[in-house]
């Protein structure tokens, strides 16, 4: 579809970085960060990371702004970034998940919640794009894991109209913000690459979930998986989480490799440390109707009696694991916003 | 140089705002609370503070979740019954 109004052009006399900066703030637009400026030539260069495609098709449409995300437009921003054009269809295929309505983007752009997207790349897309899954996988140190993170919330800020104030009211903001994206260690899981388990069969996948930053989970003694677990389960169990109140949301727990054998061995597989999870992260219903008189809760749980114990999420499925990282016994938990689903699509 | 605008193309159509009544004397205003902490009793007091200066009169309360659009069965209530709206509170 060509339909599509050009995007505008910009002269800049110099390809000074701190002009082009300079230019980008009085606009508003721009992280605060250096930009790479998206010369035609760049963004042409970038548009054949998805050879045979046309690059004014509207891939989705962007909210708050109404703004249309074309495949030049998400080229646009990925070379803004810092990306290589082998990542433009790992940033296409977040774009149509970020668009998908059960993720509520609407929401989590304007909310005065620090949520923001983290982006999880799966299978093939991880070594065709040379993301990082192994040690340090959440940053820094790796340009696709940074630049590609980076390009989706430029994207948010600049085509979704997610600006600091007008359309995002997050209370304090937060890093990850700036960048969040991880790959799934899928060479280390026991239980093989995590789309399959919410029936994404795919090459290669992107997850998107709107969540907190990372939680951290530290075990370095425990034998014992269910130790472990315990310790998981403590890291989601928090008056001040979203979760709290409002029940159908989702925490992803991602698992380093050592932690995830640990539960292998055990003889769990993922839908067993759900469940695990689901049963030890529970909080006394009464301490939780105390802490919030605005609830989302299922009408079931509205039932409990004070003295009931409750899981933070309404039910097994709501607990998502994947495994990442490298050497270590550092795992993570990543509570939700809460009024938001994930969503896994194909790239 | 030559370089693109971050932003691109939008379908968002600025709605022309409407017209300011100049008396609210006997004119309906509702409430759509968002359910935010406090928003019901800050929106309710607002109106019936304007109610008082003015002679409007308070009319129906509707709810809708914080972080969800208002759906359209409450937008269409609030836009049959009422002559103005106080919405738009957060935490």
């Amino acid at each position: 579809m060509s339909a599509v109004d050009q995007p505008k052009m910009l002269d800049l006399a110099t390809e000074d970085p701190i002009a082009v900066m300079e230019l980008f703030a009085e606009h508003g637009w721009g992280d605060g960060l250096p930009l790479v400026p998206p010369t035609i030539e760049r963004v042409e260069a970038m548009l054949a990371g998805t050879p045979d495609t046309d690059p004014d098709e509207v891939i989705a449409t962007l909210e708050p702004r109404g703004g249309l995300a074309t495949r030049r437009m998400i080229a646009v921003n990925a070379v803004l970034a810092g990306c290589a054009p082998e990542h433009l269809p790992v940033l296409v295929a977040a774009v149509r998940a970020l668009a998908a309505p059960e993720l509520n983007l609407r929401g989590v752009n304007a909310t005065t919640h620090p949520v923001a997207p983290l982006l999880i790349v799966h299978g093939e897309a991880v070594s065709a794009g040379g993301y990082n899954a192994g040690l340090g996988s959440f940053g820094p140190g790796n340009r696709a894991n940074a630049s590609t993170g980076r390009a989706v919330r430029l994207i948010l800020l600049h085509i979704a109209g997610a600006t600091p104030g007008p359309g995002d009211a997050s209370t304090q903001g937060g890093p990850a913000k700036y960048t969040y994206c991880v790959a799934e260690n899928e060479a280390a899981s026991p239980w093989g690459a995590y789309p399959a388990s919410v029936g994404v069969d795919a090459a290669g996948a992107v997850t998107l979930h709107c969540g907190e930053g990372p939680h951290n989970v530290h075990d370095m003694e425990s034998a014992d998986a269910g130790a472990i677990l315990d310790k998981v389960a403590s890291a989601m169990t928090s008056l001040g989480q979203n979760n709290a109140p409002i029940s159908q949301g989702e925490y992803f727990v991602a698992l380093c490799p050592e932690h995830a054998a640990a539960m292998a061995k055990m003889g769990l597989d993922r839908a067993d440390v759900a469940q695990w999870l689901f049963e030890k992260a529970q909080m006394r219903v009464g301490d939780l109707r105390r802490a919030f008189a605005l609830r989302a809760w299922a009408p079931w749980q509205e039932e409990l009696d004070d003295d009931a114990l409750m899981a933070m999420t309404e039910v097994p499925d709501n607990i998502k694991v994947f495994v990442t990282g490298g050497a270590g016994k550092h795992s993570c938990v990543i509570p939700s916003w809460g009024m938001t689903k994930s969503v896994t699509v194909p790239v | 140089m030559r370089i693109y605008a971050p932003d691109g193309p939008t379908t968002a159509t600025i709605a022309a705002g409407a017209h300011a009544a100049g008396d609210l004397k006997g004119l309906t205003i509702g409430i759509l609370d968002n359910t935010k902490p406090n928003a019901g009793l800050l929106l309710n007091r607002m109106a019936e503070r304007l109610a008082e200066r003015t002679g409007a009169i308070v009319g129906p309360v509707e709810t809708k979740n914080a972080a969800l659009a208002a759906p359209d069965q409450v937008m269409g209530r609030l836009t049959r019954q009422v002559q103005l709206v106080l919405t738009g509170s957060a935490d």
